[in-house]
């Protein structure tokens, strides 16, 4: 009796080679991307996508043409931070062509699927009891779809907004092996910086990913009357939390309840209160993020 | 998964797929001697399992339209996100004849593909020298670093990949 390698293929189905082109398709579609960023924490609540939205368009303030994909599939929030919420996707000649920002800012992200704010991310099936068995697949393969389907085109950046948990990079680089680097986010307290740790080993060791830089968000509060800083938590020592990984410390940016009202209003605040600390502590990491590739990219091709 | 037809010793080939009843789905393989058919049933969850994957028994049509699974199986949409017309293709033979075995879907299979992608022949060879020069570079570069260096000898019409040519990319990269 033949055994299973006797046999040539599946009888048709040719799973493997459709998985196969589910990847060529993306690597095809990320050729005219020039630096893949995921910005991750491993901690939920920590002000990723806030980060994310802030410095996508502080980038392109900065001239690059910018890409941002909203990972997080269940919870999505991009597209009301940087202005899209209620924009109409399409197609394009190639895929679905991203919502544009004011800035030129490119998005893709589930809410811009969703029907209305109330509508939770549920899929088809027969019955969601025992979900857990196939959620997760599926949600893998929506933002495989996103990845790939979206009509990107030429970007300078793509920054990849991962939703809370320490699986959120490795499945991304499974999908993605070629992600160029990360942004790490952290708020100064204890229990932010004990997953975020989980967060760093993964990508520094598990992972091999290169980490653009830690940064701390809600470092401090300033008065908007006297301009004095105070701290909003115990000082939790990114800083020496960088030194130990051997990770650069991109800054911290200061807690300043104007990011969350321009948010909320769909106006992004390094544009809109673009001589305050906050935002030039942002612009810092879209500088950095920038210095990192030139620094990082031209070496390594020094090397060929 | 295969199928072994068991009197002819011979593989069986997809014939058709049926959604029966309950969200299960019924897969039937013939007997390309014999033309013996057998059917496979599976349970809602793992149905579930293979739409998640977004793979298709008896093959996909190549012409699937963007975002196909997430316009296919998320509930209740925003009106007018993308044009209904463009509805899913069904399940349909497109069999392919491969000689490539088979392999199981559910384990690392994108690492799998990106795996089975290097491998593929490419209309440029890369000399020896200059692939050993590409390997030092750590990992997360040499894709890019590849592409580049490909598109570079595409345009210029180069067939062979020889260290000269690369240090002329890496002069066209600016670096």
């Amino acid at each position: 009796m033949k055994t299973y390698n006797d046999l040539p293929n599946d009888g048709g189905s040719d799973i493997a080679g459709q998985v196969t082109r589910q990847a060529n398709r993306l690597e095809e579609r990320l050729r005219s991307v020039r630096y893949t960023v995921a910005i991750m924490s491993g901690k939920g609540g920590v002000g990723k996508s806030s980060i994310t939205a802030n410095v996508a368009s502080a980038l392109a303030m900065r001239g690059n043409s910018v890409g941002v994909l909203d990972a997080d599939i269940n919870g999505p929030s991009i597209a009301k931070m940087i202005g899209v919420r209620g924009a109409k996707v399409d197609y394009g000649s190639d895929g679905v062509k991203p919502a544009v920002s004011p800035l030129g800012v490119r998005v893709m992200s589930m809410d811009l699927f969703l029907k209305d704010d109330e509508t939770p991310v549920l899929w088809e099936a027969q019955t969601q009891k025992d979900a857990f068995t196939w959620r997760g697949t599926m949600e893998i393969s929506a933002l495989r779809e996103f990845l790939s389907d979206t009509e990107w085109g030429v970007l300078d950046y793509l920054l990849i907004d991962l939703p809370p948990g320490t699986d959120r990079l490795p499945n991304l680089v499974d999908l993605l092996p070629t992600l160029g680097g990360t942004v790490v986010i952290t708020i100064p307290s204890e229990i932010s910086q004990l997953v975020v740790k989980k967060s760093l080993t993964m990508a520094t060791e598990l992972l091999n990913t290169p980490v653009i830089g830690l940064v701390e968000n809600m470092a401090a509060y300033v008065c908007a009357d006297c301009g004095r800083t105070e701290d909003l938590f115990p000082s939790g020592n990114t800083e020496e939390m960088a030194r130990q990984f051997e990770v650069p410390f991109l800054g911290q940016i200061p807690f300043d309840p104007r990011i969350s009202m321009a948010a909320d209003n769909g106006n992004v605040f390094v544009e809109k209160y673009t001589d305050t600390a906050a935002s030039h502590s942002i612009t810092e990491v879209a500088q950095q993020t920038e210095s990192f590739f030139h620094t990082e990219y031209n070496s390594q091709y020094k090397q060929l | 998964m295969k199928f072994l037809c068991l009197e002819c010793d011979t593989a069986m080939k997809f014939k058709e797929s049926k959604t029966p009843e309950g969200g299960s789905l019924t897969a039937i393989f013939e007997c390309p001697d014999c033309f013996g058919e057998i059917a496979m049933h599976m349970n809602p969850w793992e149905t579930q399992m293979l739409k998640s994957l977004d793979v298709q028994l008896g093959g996909k049509s190549e012409s699937a339209p963007p975002m196909q699974m997430v316009r296919s199986f998320l509930s209740d949409q925003k009106e007018g996100t993308l044009s209904s017309s463009h509805t899913p293709q069904p399940t349909s033979p497109v069999a392919s004849d491969s000689e490539e075995g088979g392999r199981c879907p559910f384990t690392s299979v994108v690492a799998d593909a990106f795996q089975a992608h290097e491998s593929e022949p490419a209309d440029l060879v890369w000399t020896e020298e200059a692939k050993e020069r590409l390997d030092r570079i750590p990992s997360f570069v040499q894709s890019m670093a590849k592409a580049g260096i490909e598109e570079f000898a595409r345009e210029k019409g180069i067939a062979e990949i020889t260290g000269e040519v690369m240090d002329a990319a890496r002069g066209n990269f600016g670096m």
